[in-house]
């Protein structure tokens, strides 16, 4: 063996079991390596790796609690860090197959199944530091962003016949892609597929495809890819991109339910599906997606903020429309919004934002004490404050002292914001959110916009045309009566249409949340009214027919 | 009310049914976990104390055998229950044949010591083709601890091009296959409980096989005796 310089690598092993790391210690010192640090979780593992560079890191998956090895993989790639590229092999007792499945984007140099020897170690370390040592100026340039330059040493490599020119190809695609020259990376593609169907290549034709705003192509080549191979995750990720394109807001939450049932483990893509469930106001499964992304964030570098409010919001929304289906997660997102200071970092406006989510999950809990005890700490804690990075806040608190009953209180807080952002479009924007008429110019534009565009999918009575028209506003602003009595219009003129209960569910939601909005005295309350006596005839002749 | 129906009534009203294959697989992921151990200690026992005289190693090296042997029945018998479940992620990409034939005799290193079997490497350091690295490595290795034990002293593993289809070879020179294993294709369930064969390893090579295909064809195996080093020969074809 050509000699590829064991003696001047630093290694790091990451295992639990003591008896482990002693045993690869040795291991690695028999092979000649030069030095090697031993780490007991991922967490003193990443500690390590901030402070200095290692060549190699050997990691086993299941490192019991804390971080998996494939967590601390994640967290090395994506932030910044002196290990960002160290050569790093997954170490399992089971095979890397469900690894795979439950990885996003971030795939180790090489997986090793346990039990190692000496000499499949030795065998796997020289194979794949002598493709590094031959890659070195490639990955080099890469890194440093000299991209035509790496695609030159890569073309330098395929045409001396390396023995790495499969992963020459698949870099060549992916800097082409980088630089934006798609018929080059294209042709690369192209000429691998010639000769055989590789998935690889498969999924590099749907990004050059994406990349030229073909949805049509990228289309064909994802059903391809998926028909030959149904737990293709990449191919689902891809996908999942097509429909954001697309705008197509159904068809993502689709997907990424597909994905998230293949492939639970994958916080990245519980978080897309909460996310876009939620847009999509289907609050089951943003809730049951979004309590997936908390727990998956306990040990993930991927864990926002974020996630966990926007969990405690969708289990706050979701009990506007249905007490019973709130109820599995009340615990877990009170538990959430206490954690958030803890887990984020203290800040006053975190702390009060998490105050005033309690308080409202609290109300839903029945529990009117502790909700009033979390609204008093959060105003104590927010005190007069005008300051504009405290709109979110001010927004949770209007939203906290509707639901607790204290309307001309809100109110009063909403007047005195709207006054201060007056003539501020942006913060308008944000503040329609609680209005039932949009005060900024851009929400007042899509209210019109899409109240036409529904109309005329109603006049030409394609209902469900219109209910999704109407729905997508909804998101925006909630409490918008007129789009919401549009939206249930719609929604019982398709009921007649065809009768299904998910559609006549949906309308019992909407009326439980209009109930909660409307006052005698809004303009809209008659057809309120009306709507609701239309909606009970239509089930009483519906219960009535399926009794004959 | 028919007795059958009764008892049908009664499982189905009293208690969920149980997903046998389920609990099993759990077990055996649990069990392969328990043996990772034990493997480990063994290698370290052994490195610590080494064999003092002749029947000292053959008895490690009996250890270690059956317990490589047992962890690659587990393993398959995992891999058998993701491919029936349909969660088997194949990832088919160009390889080095060579590379995956050195896997396999390095992780085998010390059971082919431990019983002085010398092994030949007959392939084209260059030669490239197309599969699934983990599952044709898994096959192999399971070819490579089989022959272990019935081959003499030779073992020899080869891997060339032969119509369009990459031919491994693994030929050894011990008493060749048995006859019933020769006969014609392989049963659809090639479990016999009685004879104490399971013939798991031939079920799981023929499902890994089958994974692999293409327009020309999909992957196969052959059984054969006298092969080069004049016992047997057990020859795997991927398109």
């Amino acid at each position: 063996m050509a000699d590829l310089g064991y003696y001047k690598m630093h290694a790091l092993i990451i295992d639990d079991f003591e008896n482990f790391r002693g045993t690869l210690y040795k291991m690695l010192m028999d092979l000649g390596i030069g030095n090697a640090d031993s780490a007991a979780s991922g967490e003193e593992a990443l500690r390590y790796c901030k402070a200095r560079s290692y060549d190699l890191i050997l990691c086993d998956n299941n490192l019991g609690k804390g971080k998996s090895g494939q967590q601390v993989l994640e967290e090395l790639r994506t932030t910044d860090n002196p290990c960002s590229d160290s050569l790093f092999i997954l170490v399992s007792a089971e095979s890397s197959k469900g690894i795979i499945m439950a990885a996003y984007d971030y795939e180790p140099d090489a997986y090793l199944a346990k039990p190692i020897t000496p000499k499949a170690l030795d065998q796997r370390l020289s194979r794949m530091i002598e493709q590094r040592v031959e890659l070195k100026a490639v990955l080099a340039a890469q890194k440093a962003g000299a991209e035509q330059l790496a695609i030159d040493l890569c073309k330098e490599l395929i045409a001396k016949g390396s023995r790495h020119a499969n992963t020459c190809h698949k870099l060549l695609g992916q800097l082409y892609l980088k630089r934006d020259d798609i018929a080059a990376a294209e042709e690369v593609y192209r000429t691998v597929l010639d000769n055989r169907e590789l998935e690889w290549a498969q999924l590099g034709m749907v990004k050059t495809k994406l990349a030229q705003n073909d949805f049509i192509g990228a289309q064909q080549w994802l059903e391809n890819i998926l028909q030959a191979n149904p737990l293709c995750m990449k191919a689902y990720d891809l996908q999942a991109e097509l429909y954001k394109l697309q705008n197509d807001s159904e068809g993502l939450q689709n997907i990424l339910q597909k994905a998230t049932d293949i492939s639970p483990l994958s916080i990245l893509r519980q978080q897309a599906l909460g996310d876009v469930a939620q847009q999509n106001n289907d609050l089951i499964t943003a809730a049951n997606a979004l309590k997936r992304a908390v727990k998956l964030g306990e040990n993930s570098c991927f864990d926002k903020a974020d996630v966990h409010s926007l969990f405690a919001q969708a289990t706050i929304d979701l009990f506007s429309i249905d007490k019973e289906l709130a109820k599995p997660f009340l615990r877990e997102a009170i538990s959430c919004v206490n954690n958030l200071e803890e887990k984020f970092g203290k800040t006053n406006l975190r702390r009060v934002e998490s105050l005033l989510l309690e308080s409202q999950l609290q109300v839903c809990s029945g529990d009117q004490r502790r909700a009033q005890e979390a609204l008093s700490s959060a105003q104590a804690a927010l005190g007069d404050s005008k300051e504009e990075a405290a709109l979110p806040v001010q927004i949770e608190m209007v939203r906290t002292l509707r639901l607790l009953g204290k309307t001309d209180e809100a109110q009063q807080r909403l007047n005195d914001l709207l006054h201060q952002y007056a003539n501020n479009e942006e913060q308008l924007q944000d503040l329609d959110v609680l209005l039932d008429e949009p005060r900024s110019e851009k929400n007042k534009l899509m209210v019109a916009e899409i109240n036409k565009k529904g109309i005329a999918f109603y006049n030409a009575k394609d209902f469900t045309a219109a209910a999704d028209a109407f729905k997508t506003a909804l998101q925006k602003l909630p409490n918008h009566v007129g789009l919401r009595l549009n939206y249930v219009q719609a929604l019982i003129d398709k009921l007649k249409t065809r009768f299904e209960t998910g559609v006549s569910d949906k309308i019992q939601q909407t009326f439980t949340k209009t109930s909660a909005i409307i006052s005698p005295q809004h303009p809209q309350f008659q057809r309120y009214r009306q709507l609701n006596d239309v909606y009970n005839t239509v089930m009483r002749t519906y219960e009535k027919n399926k009794r004959g | 009310m028919s007795s059958s129906e009764q008892k049908a009534g009664n499982t189905g009203h009293d208690q969920m049914p149980i997903d046998f294959s389920f609990v099993l697989a759990s077990s055996v992921h649990d069990m392969k976990n328990s043996l990772g151990m034990l493997l480990h200690t063994l290698s370290a026992m052994m490195e610590n104390s080494p064999p003092k005289d002749a029947e000292q190693a053959r008895f490690f090296s009996t250890l270690e055998y059956e317990a490589a042997r047992i962890n690659g029945e587990l393993v398959q018998l995992l891999s058998l229950y993701r491919m029936d479940e349909n969660t088997m992620v194949v990832v088919i990409d160009e390889h080095h044949p060579i590379d995956i034939i050195e896997e396999q005799i390095a992780r085998n290193d010390t059971l082919l010591k431990s019983r002085g079997i010398e092994i030949q490497v007959d392939c084209d350091s260059d030669l490239i083709w197309y599969f699934d690295s983990e599952l044709i490595g898994g096959v192999l290795n399971n070819l490579v601890v089989n022959c272990a034990r019935y081959c003499r002293k030779h073992l020899l593993v080869s891997a060339t091009e032969e119509n369009g289809f990459l031919c491994i070879s693994v030929a050894d020179d011990g008493q060749g296959y048995p006859d019933n294993m020769l006969l014609g294709p392989l049963p659809q369930t090639a479990v016999s409980f009685s004879s104490g064969n399971t013939r798991l390893g031939l079920l799981f090579t023929r499902k890994v096989l089958e994974l692999h295909k293409t327009r020309k064809g999909q992957g196969y195996m052959t059984i054969a005796n006298d092969g080069p080093l004049g016992g047997g020969v057990l020859k795997l074809y991927l398109p």
